[in-house]
């Protein structure tokens, strides 16, 4: 496999590059007036954690998290992914755009009127997938009033523990140990809510976003604990992970990729 | 023979009402009596009673008299007189009508046809029985007046049925209104499907002339059994019986089973042929060996087991052929052309994507939500320009494994999903060629739009735009392989009168909602091969000025092929649009597109049989043919376009006419039938057939949005499939009813049926009123009484 996309007549131009400027050309026309419209051909299913504004929250627990988590995933993989996250309230259309949402905070949260109930509830009804990230899981404020707004909104759903053996831990990454990784070690299993057999709400008490979050100059933004830079590698991967796994569900548990796993899983320490 | 006569009868029966019982009572108190009477008479003589002798005599006349007029009294004695006419009996004729008749007579392969020998025997028992003779031509149903053709029409044309089912005949017979026939003589050769014997009990006697003196000198290939149902992928035991007569020396025959594909279907096809008995291999004529193997005939008869592997549902042809020995005189019994509906268990579909995408999550959802859907998925997750920081011991990434699939399993998938796959990267440009010869041989192709589809993707030129429903277009920049402005697509006629997008049209009226705007589309040219657009740019026009297919398909060879320029239709799943109508719109895209790639009859507009011109049995080369139209997308008067497409050579005799188009109108109410070809039938041969129906003042498409069969006629089909005539047959059948067999000349030698007696007038009078037969008995009764007193009897 290369990486580079070769043209028979020659051109060198490959795909990122003419994403990244067929969007420059369009901004700079002044095509670009709203978010809906800054969609370019090939980037419009791109991944992209659309921050939650709701029960309160105003952005991003940490803010510069979201554009770096798309950044990890653009790096690493061969996901296209949106650097520029938006901020959406449960009511705004566009949410139903993609169906994945980042919903972090540190404190707690307001009951979510009854229209952004329903339109979360729209959400998931299309297939939404919405990653509860508490930024602060020593306290958990923000966790348990998260899960009570969720139980709002899919009342006949209980959170229970994801398995170690879940394909979230193998969408691209073989995670070993596996299980959650954040900015704190936090709980060795994270909850979720699954229906038919697909992860709708994942509830993370290990501040991924913090484990994240890296400013303009490229310093990361807070320290991760206990295991520092190899514990941030790990979280890193893992959000690489949940980004996988919402762009490609279950695909690797695929029978035709079981050997490879399994040989794998052995062969690492 | 018998001519209607006409005779009077006259006779005194009973009162019509008078009771059985009553009778029989009233004549056994009439002998009490006048045993009573003696009995009292001889007793007044032997106690020497002083009447005189004349008395005694007296006594004995009156009471006889009173006795009578007593039981006249009672059954009211009446006068018949009856006209009656005998006529001459009903003889049905049954003239054996079907293909085996076409054979020769005797064991000389170009001797005289056994129909013309058959006719003759007719025209002697015309001659012979007179009066009521009807001469019913049998084959496959219900028995129908014979029609004589002219002499010089072919032996073919005479005998143009493709069955000899004298069973269902009798039994139309014994069903019919007409006055059942006293005796039915069957002129045929013997090769005829008899009755159960029990059905006949209390029927006509039947006869037969025996028409047939031997066979020459054959191999053939006496039937064809498969076991259960034809699955795709699965291997189906076919069972083939080999005969060879007429002295033929056999000993091992080639049996060849091969799968025909139109010849342009199958272009480049190659592969390794082989004795193994189950193999695959292409051929220049479009066909392709699925096994072959060798039988031993022993006793004239073989039987060979044969297991055979159809990768692709729908109808499809089957040749079985055996190699015959060079003294065989009937080259047509060596093969037999099969149709065969192979069924899916379940769609095996390989889904490829360039890279993960909430697009690709979409239709993978999707197609793994489908208990029915077999899906193997391979998504580039990594490419080497990425910086994963890891060794690949820590990935969950396998090696693409593209050589296998393209290879080794193509065969094995329904269908094939490209979405926004690049074909240089990852090897996949020498693999074109064999996956354009998989859609071409009967495989379906969906290629789904992206940054890296079609142009991007250097398809253009490559085989696989040969299967491509749409052109290619060559770019310079891959900034002209897409256009990124957004869009909202135009549905076309096609699209709204096509079953294919029904659902989905359905779903927008229900909504009150057009497509959701998309954004951006990859650059695509005209369609080819007959390809259909179903959605257009609203702006962008091909270099021949027609707007740009966004979303066509395309019938290719035997396979089909969508090429759909958008990286976005999960917009239909989870966008604003899609909260419309909660989200289905993608599932109806889709199940429409799936469903006609998969040639599903619910997407198909016509459901259409290539049948002999009665419609009960398969066609027959040299016997009118016609379409039987099973389903319809119009009912009532409609128009019929069809396009025939030979998928082996057509073996053509004088007057018969290969079938290339058709444009009439008809009454498409199903099922209707569609007489076809000349008036000396089709050629010995098989077609794919491409249909389409519409009003009658619209023109049908065809192209992809016509439905494709397959259909085939043989010379002899299964009447051919054992050349000799079967006397022994016609012997049961007149020994079950009592009748005779006799050759051709021997008519005569047939006993004559009896006249059949008919009433036609009835009058019935009484002799006297009843109240007169009372009054008499009353005076009998009076004057016995009186004349007994007087005799000195009590």
């Amino acid at each position: 496999m290369t990486s580079r996309i070769d043209r028979p007549s020659g051109t060198n131009v490959n795909r990122r590059g003419f994403l990244a400027a067929a969007s420059a050309t369009l901004a700079s026309a002044g095509v670009l007036g709203t978010s809906r419209e800054a969609r370019a051909f090939g980037d419009d299913g791109a991944f992209e954690p659309k921050i939650l504004l709701a029960g309160g929250v105003s952005g991003a627990a940490h803010a510069t998290s979201p554009g770096r988590w798309s950044a990890e995933v653009e790096k690493r993989t061969s996901a296209p992914a949106r650097r520029t996250p938006r901020l959406m309230k449960p009511t705004d259309p566009l949410l139903l755009d993609g169906p994945f949402a980042y919903w972090s905070g540190t404190s707690s949260l307001t009951a979510l009127p009854s229209n952004e109930v329903a339109a979360l509830r729209q959400f998931f009804a299309l297939g939404g997938l919405l990653v509860v990230d508490d930024a602060d899981p020593d306290v958990g404020t923000f966790g348990k009033d998260a899960r009570r707004e969720v139980a709002r909104i899919l009342p006949d759903s209980v959170p229970v523990a994801v398995p170690n053996d879940h394909v979230l831990y193998r969408t691209f990454y073989l995670l070993k140990p596996a299980r959650p990784y954040g900015r704190l070690a936090g709980t060795a299993t994270c909850d979720a809510i699954i229906h038919a057999g697909t992860l709708r709400v994942i509830f993370l008490a290990h501040d991924l976003g913090g484990a994240l979050a890296r400013n303009t100059l490229g310093t990361w933004e807070m320290s991760v604990e206990p295991d520092g830079d190899v514990q941030r590698e790990r979280a890193i991967r893992f959000a690489v992970n949940i980004a996988l796994y919402a762009l490609t569900t279950n695909y690797k548990d695929d029978a035709v990729h079981a050997p490879f796993l399994l040989k794998r899983k052995a062969s690492v320490p | 023979m018998l001519e209607p006569t006409s005779t009077l009868r006259t006779a005194i029966i009973p009162a019509d009402d008078l009771p059985r019982a009553l009778l029989t009572i009233a004549v056994g108190a009439a002998v009490v009596s006048v045993a009573l009477l003696f009995f009292e008479v001889f007793r007044a003589r032997a106690r020497g009673a002083s009447s005189s002798p004349l008395r005694r005599v007296l006594v004995v006349v009156t009471g006889l008299l009173a006795t009578l007029t007593f039981v006249a009294a009672i059954v009211r004695p009446q006068r018949l007189r009856a006209r009656e006419v005998s006529v001459a009996p009903r003889v049905v004729v049954l003239l054996d009508r079907s293909r085996s008749m076409a054979l020769s007579e005797t064991d000389v392969a170009n001797g005289a046809p056994r129909i013309d020998v058959a006719e003759r025997s007719v025209a002697e028992l015309r001659k012979r029985l007179g009066g009521r003779v009807d001469v019913l031509a049998f084959g496959n149903g219900v028995p129908r007046v014979d029609i004589e053709l002219p002499p010089a029409s072919s032996a073919l044309m005479r005998a143009d049925e493709g069955a000899s089912d004298l069973s269902s005949a009798l039994r139309a017979l014994a069903a019919s209104p007409e006055d059942a026939p006293t005796t039915i003589v069957v002129v045929s050769d013997g090769a005829v499907a008899l009755p159960d014997p029990s059905t006949l009990t209390g029927g006509p006697k039947i006869h037969a002339v025996a028409v047939g003196n031997g066979s020459p000198k054959d191999a053939s290939i006496r039937a064809v059994h498969v076991a259960g149902a034809a699955v795709a992928h699965q291997a189906l035991p076919l069972r083939v019986e080999v005969g060879c007569t007429g002295g033929l020396s056999c000993g091992d025959l080639t049996v060849t089973v091969r799968e025909l594909r139109e010849p342009d279907a199958a272009l480049g096809s190659s592969g390794s042929g082989g004795s193994s008995t189950s193999t695959s291999s292409g051929s220049a004529d479009g066909s392709e060996l699925l096994a072959t193997g060798t039988a031993s005939v022993k006793d004239g008869t073989a039987t060979i087991e044969l297991p055979v592997t159809i990768e692709r549902a729908g109808t499809r042809a089957l040749e079985i052929s055996v190699g015959a020995p060079k003294d065989d005189a009937i080259p047509e019994n060596d093969r037999r052309l099969l149709t065969l509906d192979v069924a899916r268990e379940r769609v095996r579909v390989l889904h490829i994507a360039g890279r993960p995408s909430f697009d690709v999550r979409t239709l993978r959802t999707w197609l793994k939500s489908d208990a029915a859907m077999d899906v193997v998925s391979f998504f580039i997750l990594r490419t080497p320009g990425d910086d994963v920081s890891a060794p690949d011991e820590e990935l969950a990434l396998i090696p693409f494994p593209v050589r296998e699939l393209f290879t080794e399993y193509l065969p094995t998938f329904d269908a094939i999903i490209f979405q926004d796959f690049d074909a240089e990267p990852y090897g996949l440009t020498p693999h074109l060629p064999a996956i354009a010869r998989y859609v071409e041989k009967g495989g379906g192709l969906v290629h789904i739009g992206g940054p890296n589809s079609f142009s991007n993707g250097g398809y253009a030129g490559t085989a696989l735009a040969r299967v491509t429903p749409v052109e290619i277009p060559k770019v310079i920049d891959v900034s002209q392989g897409v256009d990124s402005a957004p869009f909202v697509p135009v549905r076309t006629p096609a699209a709204r009168a096509s079953p294919i997008l029904a659902e989905l049209e359905a779903l927008m009226a229900t909504s009150d909602d057009d497509l959701p705007a998309f954004p951006g589309v990859n650059v695509l040219g005209d369609t080819l091969h007959g390809g259909v657009a179903l959605w257009t740019h609203p702006r962008r026009k091909t270099p021949s000025g027609k707007p740009m297919p966004v979303l066509a398909i395309g019938d290719i060879g035997d396979g089909r092929s969508i090429a759909l320029g958008l990286d976005s239709t999960r917009l239909l799943a989870s966008g604003p649009s899609a909260a419309k109508n909660g989200g289905r719109g993608f599932d109806a895209l889709f199940r429409g597109l799936l469903g006609w790639l998969m040639r599903d009859v619910r997407y198909e507009p016509v459901r259409a049989k290539l049948v002999h011109a009665s419609g009960n049995s398969d066609c027959l080369a040299g016997a009118p043919a016609a379409l039987r139209i099973e389903a319809s997308p119009v009912l009532g008067p409609a128009r019929l376009r069809a396009a025939f497409a030979p998928i082996t050579a057509p073996r053509i005799r004088v007057g018969e006419d290969a079938p290339s188009t058709l444009d009439v109108p008809l009454d498409a109410t199903p099922p209707a039938l569609v007489p076809l070809g000349a008036a000396a039938g089709l050629p010995e041969g098989a077609w794919a057939i491409r249909l389409g129906i519409s009003e009658q003042d619209v023109e049908p498409a065809l192209g992809a949005l016509a439905t494709r069969t397959l259909g085939a006629c043989e010379r002899g089909g299964s009447e051919w499939a054992d050349t000799r005539p079967n006397r022994d047959n016609l012997e049961k059948l007149a020994k079950w009813t009592g009748g005779a067999v006799v050759s051709p000349g021997k008519e005569g030698d047939l006993p004559t049926p009896t006249a059949a007696l008919v009433a036609l007038e009835r009058t019935v009078s009484p002799i006297l009123p009843a109240w007169a037969w009372g009054a008499l008995a009353a005076l009998a009764m009076s004057l016995h009484w009186f004349v007994r007193r007087r005799a000195g009897l009590a």
